[in-house]
């Protein structure tokens, strides 16, 4: 494979709170190749937007990334190198905090935020805000950026965006405003696309209509994207490629239909299982037992261990690694679950362990171990 | 045009509160004790002199049919005479509104030239030392007494220093002619600059403080806004966030909070006009309590009420002015 | 005046944490949860040793003042100028000096125009300062709430007259308002109180009916009106308890900023008459003597200062103690 566009490397981003350090991105690593979609998914609070924050080196005191390295094209968005004293420091060819702003921010690497309610000024017409955005990241004058904002909007799907662009965010609807957000990323032209959760906030027949947009922008621009979402049925409908966060830690990563018919983490099982589907009904539904614990204080060995239906004793006390699951060098698909490493770790001879999910010692066993198959 | 018919549509709406204004005032005016025809005649007047005065000031007729008739009087701008003065009311009120007016505005002016950057300054530096001393001046600001503030400048700047008069006001219309150490019109406005700048700190500060406190928080919340995540994250400079982002939205409470503030600063104009001897309105409805000149005390009472309202207004037209969200029409 | 109603219910604090439950149990929870974080919470503490402390000198000196030593009431009051042996009038503070002569250690911050002791006017001060911020206070509280909660629990026509009366009171500055209202009533100190409650009274109306209309369809509050309990049990043991934070805050600020108005008030001449020692009423005798003896004006000053910035560090530190989104 190529070399990818942006690749992450054991990313750690960490917030220093009275209560103690948050560990919210805790040694992640993904690559995302050109022209790809790559699915960034989990519960929230399983630090999905600050590891995307963290690639625009956006993330809010008191949150600071603490290790690991991002690259993109070549270039060192973040990296630390240790001086002779043994303190780390930022390597010299760390972008500086203006080199972010000037060459990164918008004009390489866009962002399209949750919240198309609150991400817009209110005070500042659409078209006023989208032209800015051009302007500072396309080197455009006024006018032709007001040209360049208006067939963005049209291209997005805003009717008649000539008049739409001198009207305010509280006159277009939340189906709208998000389009003018993608539209925003898109009118930049940059290479790589952060799309937080874009949908959430939106009734499905407006997700619809914007993911079908999406996708045909995207082959149009041949723009990659990384699609930060819990939603599975978006992750089926959009990506290329998933990576499954669970409290800091991607757990599983695969092609997106290695993933669903595949599954290697019993996490992404559940992930899969809590989705809705037509052939089912509601009592079907098995939504993820317990709550996701605190990443200020991550429980022993794998985080997942307690709902975790598959759990045994061993997993109480050993940190499962990432191990590659398919077989080829390439690292196509991979899981952080001692289940497959029965032989080092003596998973199979360790008793389940009574966990929320198993609802005893004697439920769990062969019955949801015969499930995950 | 939407913007105009909002303007005549709120002024409509205050035309109650008005009216309530000249109820509360009048039947306030009119429990005061003591008759005010004595005060004018002296103890002993003779009786028919009595009858005069109180027939030429409608004081024989029943309390509502002169409510009646005040309220018609204030509508034509009738405002009746003043016992004291032996002028109209009105006439009183004219003379001294300016001066007053004079006052509030540039107190407004000094705090909210001082106070916007210091609250943003306060709220982009949040928690360094930059933000405490902001916070602590505007804390002072907020507790202290404005009369007390003027003596303290009087007694440093004025009286120690020398550098400022300690009473008195040039208005700057005043024929130069009459004002000593001014011999022409740009003389004059340079005495009004010199009285005016001692009551201009010591009714402002307390507006300087409240909209330094608001602005703070205002600025605040709107950097932590969504809008201004996105804006740094499409590479626009910390300081264009900083002027246009934050700062517009951020101005809408500050509006809000000038607005409630001409209450306090209508208030405090009336003792700042005490400490520095100024004959504002604040001298004149004082005046008139003191000789129970109960027109005077109605018509002062009034006008005060009636320029709030008018404040407010204002704010509110310049609030919708500014925030897009507010529509002209019916809400 | 739409400015207040329109947009002033961002300002006050929304406490999310106390709109789950319903009773009296709620009000006391309220109460101990405020204790616990006024503990944890730096400014809070702060304001509450100030407040604590010049409650304290107040009821100290009221103590004094009625029951133990007549002696030093007539010190306070007593005019000693009509004694020409004892006139040591407008002396500085101790260790300084000015042209009426040297300060004296039995006069710690010097004597006023009448040779009076300022240290102890300024602390009998005090007693006058507390008792008028914290009545006038509850004069608006009440009304306030009561206004307030049957305005909102009401609506319709109660809630129109109700909030046009209470807009006409707020539309005129209060200062004058009171001023107007004294003229006609009486100048005393007790008409002061009464005056500054009655202005105080649409803030916490505002506050009041802003929750009482958020409440009032919340399902508990619903569910008793469908068990029948009566309106007014409703409104005082479900919906006031519910909006204990937010008045709490509110009515801290009030007794300073009630304290500041009485205190511009008896500087004018309204409120305490001489020879009762209380601040404005002193700073006003002291305008007279101001070049020769500043002293005289600075104390009175610097007492109101620390009072009231007691009570506004105490009211912010509760709203930011019971405020869960402010987090400094």
């Amino acid at each position: 494979m190529s070399e990818p566009l942006l690749s992450v490397r054991d990313l750690k981003t960490q917030f220093f709170t009275e209560d103690g350090t948050v560990r919210a991105v805790d040694g992640i690593s993904f690559d995302v190749h050109e022209g790809e979609i790559v699915g960034l998914v989990g519960e929230s609070g399983a630090g999905k937007s600050v590891a995307t924050s963290s690639i625009l080196r956006l993330v809010d005191s008191p949150g600071e990334i603490v290790g690991g390295e991002i690259k993109f094209k070549g270039e060192t968005i973040f990296g630390l190198e240790e001086d002779g004293g043994g303190e780390l420091r930022p390597r010299d060819e760390m972008l500086t905090e203006e080199e972010m702003r000037k060459r990164i921010r918008g004009r390489e690497i866009a962002i399209i935020f949750q919240d198309p309610m609150e991400s817009l000024n209110p005070v500042f017409t659409v078209g006023g805000q989208l032209r800015e955005f051009i302007e500072i990241n396309r080197d455009l004058g006024t006018d032709e950026a007001k040209g360049e904002a208006i067939d963005i909007l049209r291209e997005v799907g805003i009717p008649a965006p000539e008049s739409r662009y001198d009207e305010y965010p509280h006159q277009f609807s939340g189906g709208m405003r998000q389009r003018v957000l993608i539209a925003m990323a898109l009118a930049c032209q940059p290479d790589l696309i952060i799309a937080d959760e874009p949908t959430t906030a939106l009734d499905v027949t407006v997700e619809g209509e914007i993911l079908e947009m999406v996708k045909d922008l995207q082959e149009k621009y041949d723009t990659s994207f990384i699609w930060v979402t819990h939603d599975m049925s978006v992750v089926a409908e959009i990506c290329d490629r998933v990576n499954v966060m669970y409290l800091g830690e991607i757990i599983e990563q695969a092609e997106v239909d290695d993933l669903f018919y595949d599954t290697k983490h019993p996490y992404t099982s559940a992930l899969l299982d809590s989705m809705p589907r037509p052939d089912e009904t509601v009592d079907e539904l098995r939504p993820i037992k317990g709550v996701m614990p605190e990443a200020i204080d991550p429980p022993s060995g794998c985080r997942f261990h307690s709902p975790c239906p598959e759990a045994r004793e061993v997993c109480r006390e050993v940190h499962p690694e990432p191990r590659e699951m398919s077989g080829d060098a390439e690292g196509t698909h991979t899981a952080a679950c001692v289940k497959h490493d029965a032989f080092d770790i003596g998973y199979d001879t360790s008793p389940p362990i009574d966990t929320e999910a198993t609802g005893g010692f004697s439920a769990g066993f062969t019955e949801t171990g015969g499930e995950a198959e | 045009m939407s913007l105009l018919r909002y303007t005549l549509r709120r002024f409509a709406q205050a035309i109650p509160v008005l009216i309530g204004i000249v109820t509360i005032t009048f039947f306030l005016a009119n429990q005061i004790p003591g008759d005010p025809v004595e005060i004018m005649l002296g103890p002993t007047p003779a009786q028919e002199q009595v009858e005069a005065i109180r027939a030429q000031y409608g004081l024989d007729r029943p309390i509502h049919v002169r409510y009646f008739t005040y309220l018609s009087g204030v509508a034509t701008g009738d405002l009746g005479l003043s016992i004291y003065y032996d002028r109209p009311v009105l006439e009183m009120i004219l003379l001294r509104l300016p001066v007053t007016l004079l006052l509030m505005l540039s107190a407004f002016a000094f705090a909210i030239v001082t106070a916007i950057p210091l609250g943003v300054i306060s709220a982009k530096r949040r928690n360094e030392p930059a933000d405490h001393v902001s916070r602590i001046v505007s804390l002072i600001g907020v507790s202290t007494p404005s009369f007390w503030i003027g003596l303290v400048l009087i007694i440093v700047f004025a009286f120690y220093l020398g550098w400022f008069p300690a009473r008195g006001l040039v208005l700057p219309w005043a024929d130069p002619a009459d004002v000593r150490g001014a011999a022409t019109r740009i003389g004059v406005l340079r005495q009004t600059a010199h009285h005016l700048f001692l009551p201009m700190i010591g009714l402002g500060t307390l507006q300087m403080a409240q909209i330094t406190r608001i602005e703070r928080s205002s600025m605040v919340d709107s950097l932590q806004g969504e809008y201004v995540k996105l804006a740094r994250a499409y590479g626009v400079p910390e300081s264009t966030i900083v002027r246009k982002h934050a700062f517009q939205v951020a101005q809408l409470p500050v509006i809000t909070i000038i607005g409630l503030g001409l209450s306090t600063a209508l208030g405090g104009a009336v003792l700042t006009e005490t400490v520095f001897e100024i004959q504002g309105m604040g001298r004149l409805i004082i005046t008139a309590i003191n000789n129970q000149d109960y027109q005077l005390i109605m018509g002062t009472t009034l006008v005060f009420g009636f320029v709030y309202v008018i404040g407010v207004i204002v704010t509110d037209i310049t609030y919708s002015y500014l925030d897009p969200r507010v529509t002209y029409g019916d809400e | 005046m739409s400015v207040n109603s329109a947009t002033s219910d961002d300002d006050t604090p929304d406490n999310s944490d106390e709109s789950g439950g319903p009773d009296e149990v709620e009000a006391r929870v309220g109460l101990r949860y405020t204790l616990k974080q006024v503990r944890q919470d730096t400014t809070a503490r702060i304001g509450t040793y100030i407040v604590g402390f010049m409650t304290f000198v107040a009821i100290f000196a009221a103590f004094d003042y009625y029951v133990l030593d007549y002696a030093i009431a007539e010190a306070v009051l007593y005019n000693p100028e009509t004694d020409p042996q004892n006139v040591r009038r407008l002396l500085p503070p101790v260790g300084m000096e000015n042209q009426f002569g040297q300060g004296v250690l039995e006069h710690p911050l010097g004597t006023d125009h009448r040779g009076r002791d300022l240290l102890s006017r300024t602390i009998y001060g005090t007693r006058i300062a507390m008792t008028v911020g914290f009545l006038a206070t509850a004069i608006g509280l009440g009304g306030g709430t009561v206004i307030g909660a049957v305005s909102g629990y009401y609506g319709g026509w109660i809630d129109d007259v109700l909030q046009r009366v209470t807009e006409t009171i707020y539309a005129i500055p209060f200062l004058v308002l009171v001023i107007a209202f004294m003229t006609a009533f009486g100048r005393d100190l007790t008409f002061a109180m009464v005056g500054v409650g009655i202005t105080a009274i649409p803030v916490f109306n505002r506050l009041i009916r802003s929750r009482v209309v958020s409440i009032r369809e919340e399902d508990y509050v619903e569910a008793a009106r469908a068990a029948g309990v009566k309106d007014r049990n409703i409104i005082f043991r479900h919906i006031i308890p519910n909006s204990f934070a937010p008045v709490l805050v509110q009515a801290t600020l009030q007794v300073g900023v009630s304290i500041l108005i009485v205190a511009g008030l008896s500087f004018l001449g309204f409120g305490a008459q001489p020879p009762t020692p209380s601040w404005g009423q002193m700073l006003s005798a002291s305008r007279g003597y101001m070049l020769p003896a500043p002293t005289f004006s600075i104390f009175p000053g610097i007492a109101i200062l620390i009072t009231v910035i007691g009570f506004n560090i105490l009211g912010d530190g509760l709203q930011d103690a019971l405020d869960p989104r402010i987090n400094n």
